[in-house]
């Protein structure tokens, strides 16, 4: 009698996930060794997953259409029909048992800017996304190592806990008959669990900062190390993702690029952000807002130069794009369509629900490629300034770092305080000149300073 | 990469029913299936007008319905959203043991973009990429598309490249599932260009890429009806 468990396999050196296509088998059926039990994909390519053992299907624990990282478990074979029952009894239902957004391999939540230039998150600590809760809580704890001795653990648990030097039989498992899993590791060596897999700004960027954050957009990262792909000695491929960012970042040296930089004083729009937070509203979604309002009144700056470099492209509408450094590597732009005519509220919602679909690597191409100009904010991690490179096919991209006190100097030699973030312009100069960007720069800095009400009409 | 590997050409000499060319595939993967250490094989070809969907693609990028569709449509054991086959599109269907060729199904695919890639270099074009999809464009549109299926590392289904073929069945589905960039094909780039020029350039191209040597078969190794 023994229970075998079905994993996630790794098709590729660079997936890190895999959507179930079909379950070809039922729990409860029988399964010779070596039959086709359930088909995978990733990317566009298809793989059966055979049964090593013979036996019952008990239970399928992602159902068809689901996705699962590489090593998990996703469904348990039986020996005999008598185990079904048993099995089936213990084990989470499938929706349940839909891990929370798996713990990425990495310890903690860090900083992702350290790598590329243009990684961005955005800001907006309102928009705090939904924590996860903390590992799938011990509700599904079940009897700690197995009777026979044997510890049942997830592949994941295993190399986590020998790098973070957890005695896996110390466990108790939150996972299928007390499968021991990733997050029970993170659990027992104190590392935080709830790590969002796309660092989108908030939760590992404000949690726990301890100094209070400057404003809206401001807030210090409370993760001690910085974020590596690999370990000290190690050469690790790009996955498909930072592959394709860094095609796209070769790309721009074909474009000849210059920088504007402008410095915005944001008081009004931090107040203003204070009390529209409660609404939903977030930073993000306003500035994402604000640009594009100024973007549909400067329509060059909007514009790209055509593939074959002949034309002057501009776009039917204004399409914001917003990088968004993903937890596993590369970034990802995803898009508010018509940003300039859409309401701050639905601007904010979509916001979410693109973030929230990005996480899941279930956004749509055109959700993601049809950006007409891009925002890159690195504000919630301190930075005071920096530049972007910029995505091809768009003629520009802002880079918007953290917006901090500053002494600021009136014309009559008065003196006070207020809040100033920097912004740095990067401009194709084949269709943008230095004086387009300056205008543009010029209007986004007086809707922001004096106007951003008009942002919610 | 040492060309030490057979891979047993067949070459349709007129066009195959999309059933005819997928049953001669699963016939060829499952000898392979059966002699992990046998020949590879690839499958050259023409389909007649026909529509095919991936084991996981939505209807929702179908224009028509599924009930009562223009051309035959099928639903296929590959990966990838919906497609469109035609004379002067050749099809390449390699039925290989990828674990031969580094066991890793997102390398396999960028290979076989690599093959499109060559082949359009050969002709003096130059293909692209787009980051975070499968297939090969040229001058923004899309001219090859790529899905396939494996079963214990043994591939079918594989790559389609636009030649001279008439483009308008495209209009009845969204390829692949993108909507915003155009389908083209290698006759608008290169006037008077036809399968029959492209064929050994591909067959070259992809024995190239994948270090095998390609022969006819011998033998019991020949399909019924090729």
């Amino acid at each position: 009698m023994a229970t075998h468990e079905i994993f996630m396999p790794a098709l590729s050196s660079t997936m890190t996930e895999g959507k179930i296509v079909e379950w070809l088998k039922k729990p409860g059926d029988r399964v010779e060794r070596g039959e086709s039990v359930l088909v995978v994909e990733s990317d566009k390519a298809d793989m059966d997953v055979e049964s090593f053992n013979p036996g019952f299907l008990a239970t399928v624990l992602m159902p068809a259409g689901g996705t699962a990282p590489v090593g998990e478990t996703i469904g348990l074979i039986v020996d005999t029909q008598e185990e079904i029952g048993t099995v089936q009894a213990s084990a989470p239902a499938a929706p349940a048992a839909a891990p929370a957004p798996a713990a990425p391999a990495s310890a903690a939540p860090a900083p992702v800017a350290a790598s590329a230039p243009t990684p961005v998150a955005p800001p907006a600590p309102a928009a705090a996304p939904p924590a996860p809760a903390p590992a799938a809580a011990p509700a599904v704890a079940a009897a700690a190592p197995a009777a026979n001795g044997r510890v049942v653990a997830s592949p994941r648990a295993r190399k986590l806990a020998s790098q973070l030097g957890v005695q896996l039989d110390t466990l108790r498992g939150s996972g299928p008959h007390g499968r021991i899993q990733a997050e029970d590791v993170l659990s027992a060596s104190g590392q935080p669990v709830s790590v969002p897999r796309v660092a989108e700004g908030t939760a590992a960027a404000v949690s726990g900062a301890p100094a209070a954050p400057l404003n809206g957009h401001g807030a210090a990262p409370a993760a001690s190390a910085g974020k590596a792909f690999g370990r000290p000695g190690e050469s690790v491929s790009f996955n498909t993702l930072q592959g394709a960012v860094n095609r796209n970042m070769l790309a721009s040296l074909e474009v000849p690029c210059f920088h504007v930089g402008y410095t915005i004083t944001t008081t009004k729009l931090d107040a203003f952000y204070k009390q529209v937070k409660s609404k939903g509203v977030t930073m993000t979604a306003l500035l994402a807002k604000a640009v594009a309002v100024t973007l549909a009144r400067h329509p060059q700056v909007n514009a790209a130069t055509s593939a074959d470099g002949g034309a002057m492209v501009f776009p039917a509408s204004v399409n914001v794009a917003v990088a968004v450094a993903m937890e596993d590597g590369g970034l990802i732009t995803p898009v508010l369509a018509d940003a300039d005519k859409t309401d701050i509220y639905s601007l904010a919602r979509t916001w979410a629900d693109l973030v929230a679909r990005a996480r899941s690597k279930q956004l749509k191409p055109e959700e993601y490629s049809t950006g007409t100009f891009t925002l890159s904010n690195l504000g919630m991690f301190g930075v005071d300034r920096f530049d972007a490179i910029l995505p091809p096919g768009t003629g520009a991209i802002l880079a918007v770092a953290a917006s901090r006190p500053a002494v600021v100097a009136g014309k009559d030699g008065s003196i006070r305080v207020a809040n100033q973030m920097q912004v740095n312009l990067t401009c194709d100069h084949r269709t943008i000149y230095g004086a387009d960007a300056a205008a543009f720069l010029k209007d986004l800095a007086l809707l922001i300073e004096t106007n951003p009400e008009s942002l919610t009409l | 990469m040492g060309s030490s590997l057979d891979a047993i050409l067949f070459v349709a000499a007129k066009p195959v029913p999309f059933l005819q060319g997928w049953e001669a595939q699963r016939t060829l993967q499952a000898r392979l299936l059966a002699n992990p250490g046998g020949p590879e094989a690839l499958l050259l070809l023409e389909h007649p007008p026909c529509y095919t969907l991936g084991r996981g693609a939505s209807d929702a990028f179908l224009r028509f319905d599924p009930a009562d569709p223009p051309a035959p449509l099928f639903r296929i054991d590959r990966g990838g959203e919906v497609t469109h086959h035609t004379i002067g599109q050749l099809v390449l269907y390699p039925v290989l043991n990828l674990q031969r060729h580094g066991g890793d199904l997102h390398r396999y695919l960028r290979q076989l973009e690599q093959v499109v890639l060559d082949v359009l270099d050969r002709l003096g074009l130059q293909g692209e990429r787009s980051p975070g999809q499968t297939g090969v464009w040229l001058a923004g549109a899309k001219v090859a598309a790529i899905g396939v299926g494996a079963r214990r590392w043994i591939s079918q289904h594989g790559l389609a490249l636009n030649v001279s073929c008439d483009l308008s069945g495209f209009a009845a589905v969204v390829p692949c599932g993108i909507a915003d960039r155009p389908v083209g094909r290698l006759l608008d780039h290169r006037p008077g260009l036809s399968t029959a020029v492209v064929a050994p350039l591909l067959l070259e191209a992809f024995s190239e890429r994948f270090g095998v040597r390609l022969r006819p078969p011998q033998g019991a190794e020949s399909l019924q009806g090729w």
